[in-house]
């Protein structure tokens, strides 16, 4: 029986397209002073990967294109969703960002006047800073 | 021109969007201790994607066998979430076969 190939190539795009986009979009998002900026590039790479995919003719090429470029869409996605994941504390901020700073002193007033504005946080863990488990 | 890629490229997208579910309300009624099953079944998938002729079918059941991989990495993942309280939590999960050896080894995370 022959071995067709296309399966395992697909497999392994889509993993390792999620895997690398799971762990880029942390990290980027939280690197990223003004998202619009890598989100676009990555709504470009993924649009011109999708060009690529309809312009090979072979298949196993073509479809990685193809995965990888949705992926790289979904990832635009996922940007946005991992900056508000970071607003509502359910992903650790990066102080050193602008944006997340901002999160982060939004966070400090509002726990601090919601307890009467006597509550002094220094030194202790935010709900940002806590892993849950 | 080919659309093959493309469209196999928006079926990723389906069978991982139906993915999300799957670890959502597989470890809210299951729990994460089926990791192992699904890593199994994500495997065998794949493999057997290598027999299969009609390059449609072999290149669907390798990406349905990846996201069952995904899936087992995620599910201890949404235990910490369901923990958290940030999802629904369900105290009694209907457990695993060989749930003592499985609590032995380390849950799969990427």
């Amino acid at each position: 029986m022959a071995i067709n190939p296309l399966g395992l190539v697909a497999a392994l795009t889509a993993f390792l397209s999620i895997w690398i986009g799971h762990v880029a979009v942390r990290k980027v998002e939280a690197a990223a002073a003004r998202l619009w900026i890598p989100m676009t590039l990555a709504a470009l790479a993924g649009t011109a990967l999708l060009l690529a995919a309809l312009r090979i003719p072979g298949r196993s090429v073509s479809m990685a294109c193809g995965i990888t470029g949705m992926a790289l869409l979904w990832d635009v996605l996922e940007l946005q969703r991992q900056a508000r994941r970071v607003r509502i504390g359910h992903a650790p901020a990066n102080p050193k960002n602008p944006r997340h700073a901002a999160t982060l002193a939004a966070l400090h007033i509002q726990t601090s006047t919601s307890l009467g504005g006597n509550l002094e946080l220094e030194g202790k863990k935010t709900s940002h800073e806590r892993q849950p488990g | 021109m080919n659309a093959f890629g493309l469209l196999v490229g928006v079926a990723t997208l389906v069978v991982i969007g139906m993915g999300f579910p799957l670890v959502i309300f597989g470890e809210r009624y299951f729990g994460y201790l089926w990791w192992p099953y699904l890593l199994g079944f994500g495997i065998l998938s794949v493999l057997s994607s290598l027999f299969i002729q009609p390059d449609w079918i072999s290149a669907l059941t390798g990406i349905v066998g990846a996201t069952l991989v995904w899936g087992s990495t995620e599910l201890n993942e949404q235990a910490r979430r369901a923990e958290a309280g940030w999802f629904p939590r369900k105290a009694r999960k209907i457990r695993p076969p060989f749930e003592r050896i499985i609590n032995k080894w380390k849950a799969p995370r990427l």
